[in-house]
């Protein structure tokens, strides 16, 4: 009896839940949609402000302006003809200039260590015979390097027929250092370094490795000055003084 | 004391009736009752089913429609890189309500005229004294401004905001984009020839692309105005154009017009010398006679020779040279020297008929072929076009073209022959080229460039040589025309260039008014001492940007001129 009469009041109570579930639901859906409008009104709202900050930077940097501040601070210009490059190499190749221009410091190598290596490059080079491309190369760059004065030809010629046509000339100019040197080789070797020579044979090996080191130590000792500046600025000034002291 | 009462005992008939009636009503309101229940159940049933529905699956109106795009109150205009020309933009209004002011207005007129000093006190208090009902007081307000005034607390004081066009690049490309009036509709330029496109809510949202460049613009604007101080001149325009499309990537006329107040401009600077002006532009006209009558085959070789004495007597006329010969001449001397006698000949041959057919086939006869409203239409001979006419129009005289013109006539002839009306709008996907129209046979166009590299590189157009750029060209000093008369003091100067003249890729025509001589261009005002050295200057500027490289080994085909030239004089 009690059950038939509650029936009504839970069907009542379980569709008035049933209908309270959706629309809860569907109250949800309406608030998550409005907070999105939100987000979407507030876009908009913000794509105005940059529209808006967008123009004005524009307007403050407009190009009348800018070419303004050129004209008056910046005096930039438009490259010319010859700035403008085809690839990697013409680039690469405007580095060497200055290598060239390294080599034309010659005092520097007068005062350089060098005098005991070469000659034994080129005694060894002699008695090898091995005639290697490069180290002839090496005289040629001596002998550039120094060309003053032509002494030495009548005593040159003794000594190497393929050298002296190269070293010879060159080298008697290079004042007494280079020359020296190998006159002491080949006249003195015995007399001043006798020991020397024997230890110079056995660094055949390292010699004919070493062909290669007096192109490099060429380019370091010119090297020392430009790099020098890199440090201080008095520094740099300081060793170039020194270098043309030198 | 049990009596029955009267009605008790038996009602009377007559009640009995109206008993019955009675009920009969009742039931009849009853009826009528639940009816009028039923129906407001049913509206409120639908109303509450409706709101239910709408909770659950309505679509917020208007939700999709303006807030998530936003949609400018009128177009805005880009270059072709993107670069805004013209913006829309909420700018805050100051106005005043004169009969809502509630305080004292006369302190409020002094407070005003710190803030706004455009007006005295005075004009503020009797402005606010009137019974006028609504006043600006400024548009296009600063910030700064518009927090102050609202400081002052004043009711009757407006503060809005109204959508103002603004102009970023304030002067540049001024007259390509024209301005709008104060309620925002174009009235010259592009503003007023796409002004259904920019103010229509369908097409608005996207910008206006121009096939402007505005780096371009500027150095071509720069570069004008310098020359246009340094010599004087009461106005100059300019015009860039890529020979293969037609499209103009700058144009310029000075004095410039600032679009954000075109009313502070006087109708001088209003005027687009570059397509609403007509000029007589003199030489630059030349290698046209020179190409027409190589398609004709008039001229077979630039080696051919023409008589030139110091004066040339025709139809009862006198032509004059200022640089004359006074011996035999090739073309290629004719051109390199512009030597009006020698082209009054060379357009004598080719006959007034031929003349006109090939000026009407490249646009010269009619108006501007451009989208601008501001079009000047070509001016002719006419009906006097007769054989003396047809020589002075071949040197460049007796005819009026617009630089717009001149710069299409070049593209023409230098892009292999074809031609292609001139635009500003940016050719891509939704501006297709137009197909084009065979003008000038390619041969023609090869050889021509030859010709126009020689000027440059040895005759009088050679202060618009820019190195590396190949640039060729024609100077042209056309004397202008005063009362009726030409005058011998007063010209206007053109230069009609070329680059790179081996691939001819842009245009570049520039025209000086009336430039006056400087002691740099020792007295002289013709133009290759003044107009030339503008056009180098641009190009120097410009062809990096266009991505022309330069080039010192590359050359156009010199052997077609080079044995014709008379190298003694050097």
């Amino acid at each position: 009896m009690s059950s038939r009469s509650f029936r009504s009041v839970f069907m009542v109570a379980s569709c008035a839940g049933a209908a309270l579930g959706c629309y809860l639901v569907s109250l949800r859906v309406a608030s998550e949609r409005a907070s999105l409008e939100d987000v979407e009104t507030q876009i908009v709202s913000t794509q105005r402000d940059i529209r808006l900050l967008q123009t004005e930077i524009g307007t403050r940097g407009r190009l009348a302006q800018l070419e303004r501040w050129n004209v008056k601070v910046l005096a930039l210009s438009a490259p010319a003809a010859d700035q403008f490059l085809n690839g990697s190499f013409e680039l690469a190749k405007l580095t060497q200039p200055q290598r060239k221009v390294d080599f034309q410091a010659p005092v520097v190598l007068a005062s350089a260590p060098r005098p005991e290596r070469r000659p034994v490059l080129i005694g060894e080079e002699s008695t090898d015979d091995a005639g290697v491309a490069t180290t002839p190369a090496n005289l040629l760059h001596e002998a550039s390097l120094k060309t003053e004065t032509r002494e030495v030809p009548a005593a040159a010629p003794v000594n190497l027929p393929r050298t002296d046509a190269k070293t010879s000339t060159d080298k008697p100019a290079a004042a007494a250092k280079p020359a020296d040197k190998k006159s002491v080789e080949k006249l003195g070797l015995a007399a001043a370094k006798p020991t020397k020579s024997a230890t110079e044979k056995k660094t055949v090996d390292k010699v004919l490795a070493q062909p290669a080191k007096p192109v490099t130590k060429l380019v370091r000792i010119a090297k020392t000055d430009p790099l020098a500046p890199l440090p201080v600025k008095h520094s740099s000034k300081a060793s170039k003084e020194t270098a043309s002291a030198q | 004391m049990n009596a029955p009462s009267p009605a008790l005992v038996a009602p009377r008939p007559e009640r009995l009736r109206l008993v019955g009636q009675r009920r009969q009503i009742l039931a009849i309101m009853h009826q009528r009752l639940m009816f009028g229940m039923l129906v407001y159940a049913g509206i409120v049933a639908l109303i509450a089913l409706r709101v239910l529905w709408l909770a659950a699956f309505g679509d917020h109106a208007g939700r999709t429609q303006g807030l998530t795009s936003l949609i400018p109150d009128r177009g805005d205009i880009v270059d072709r890189d993107g670069e805004p020309l013209a913006r829309t933009i909420d700018a805050w209004t100051i106005a005043v309500h004169p009969n809502k002011v509630i305080g004292d207005k006369l302190a409020l007129a002094q407070q005003l005229a710190r803030l706004m000093p455009e007006y005295s006190a005075e004009q503020y208090f009797a402005l606010l004294r009137s019974n006028k009902p609504f006043f600006y007081l400024r548009r296009r307000a600063a910030p700064a401004l518009v927090e102050a005034v609202n400081a002052l607390g004043e009711p009757g004081l407006a503060i809005e905001r109204e959508p103002d066009r603004l102009y970023p690049q304030t002067s540049l490309a001024a007259h390509v984009l024209g301005y709008t009036d104060i309620d925002g509709h174009g009235v010259a330029g592009m503003e007023r020839a796409f002004d259904a496109q920019l103010s229509n809510i369908a097409t608005r949202g996207e910008p206006l692309t121009l096939s402007i460049d505005s780096r371009v613009q500027q150095a071509l604007e720069h570069e004008l105005s310098d020359a246009m101080t340094t010599f004087s001149a009461i106005g100059a325009a300019g015009v860039i154009m890529d020979v293969h499309t037609g499209e103009v990537l700058a144009m310029t006329s000075l004095p410039e017009v600032n679009p954000n107040a075109p009313g502070a401009a006087s109708p001088d600077a209003r005027f687009n010398r570059a397509t609403q002006g007509v000029y007589e532009l003199g030489s630059t006209f030349k290698p046209f006679t020179v190409a027409m009558a190589m398609d004709s085959g008039v001229i077979r070789s630039f080696g051919q020779q023409y008589n030139c004495p110091e004066v040339l007597p025709a139809y009862g006329h006198l032509v004059h040279d200022t640089h004359p010969f006074g011996r035999v001449c090739t073309v290629a001397e004719i051109m390199e020297e512009s030597s009006n006698i020698g082209t009054a000949q060379i357009a004598d041959q080719l006959g007034a008929e031929r003349q006109k057919q090939w000026l009407t086939k490249m646009g010269f006869t009619g108006t501007v072929p451009i989208e601008l409203k501001e079009r000047g239409r070509a001016l002719t001979p006419g009906s006097r076009w007769g054989p003396f006419e047809t020589m002075t129009v071949g040197f460049g005289q007796g005819i009026a073209v617009a630089p717009v013109h001149l710069a299409m006539g070049y593209a023409t002839l230098f892009n292999g022959g074809v031609y292609h009306p001139p635009t500003l709008l940016k050719i891509g996907p939704g501006h297709p080229l137009p197909p084009g129209k065979r003008v000038f046979s390619e041969e023609t166009s090869y050889k021509m460039r030859a010709l126009l590299r020689l000027v440059v590189m040895k005759g009088t157009g050679k202060r618009a040589d820019a190195p590396g750029y190949r640039v060729g060209g024609k100077t042209g000093t056309a004397q202008k025309l005063i009362n009726g008369h030409y005058s011998q003091t007063i010209n206007i100067t053109s230069f009609a260039g070329v680059f790179p003249m081996d691939e001819p890729r842009y245009v570049v025509v520039v025209m000086l008014d009336e430039p006056k001589a400087t002691p740099e261009t020792f007295g002289f005002t013709t133009a290759g001492w003044n107009v030339a050295p503008v056009v180098s200057r641009t190009i120097s500027r410009i062809a990096p940007m266009l991505g022309v490289q330069p080039n010192m080994n590359r050359e156009p085909d010199m052997s077609q001129v080079m044995p014709f030239v008379h190298e003694t004089k050097e």
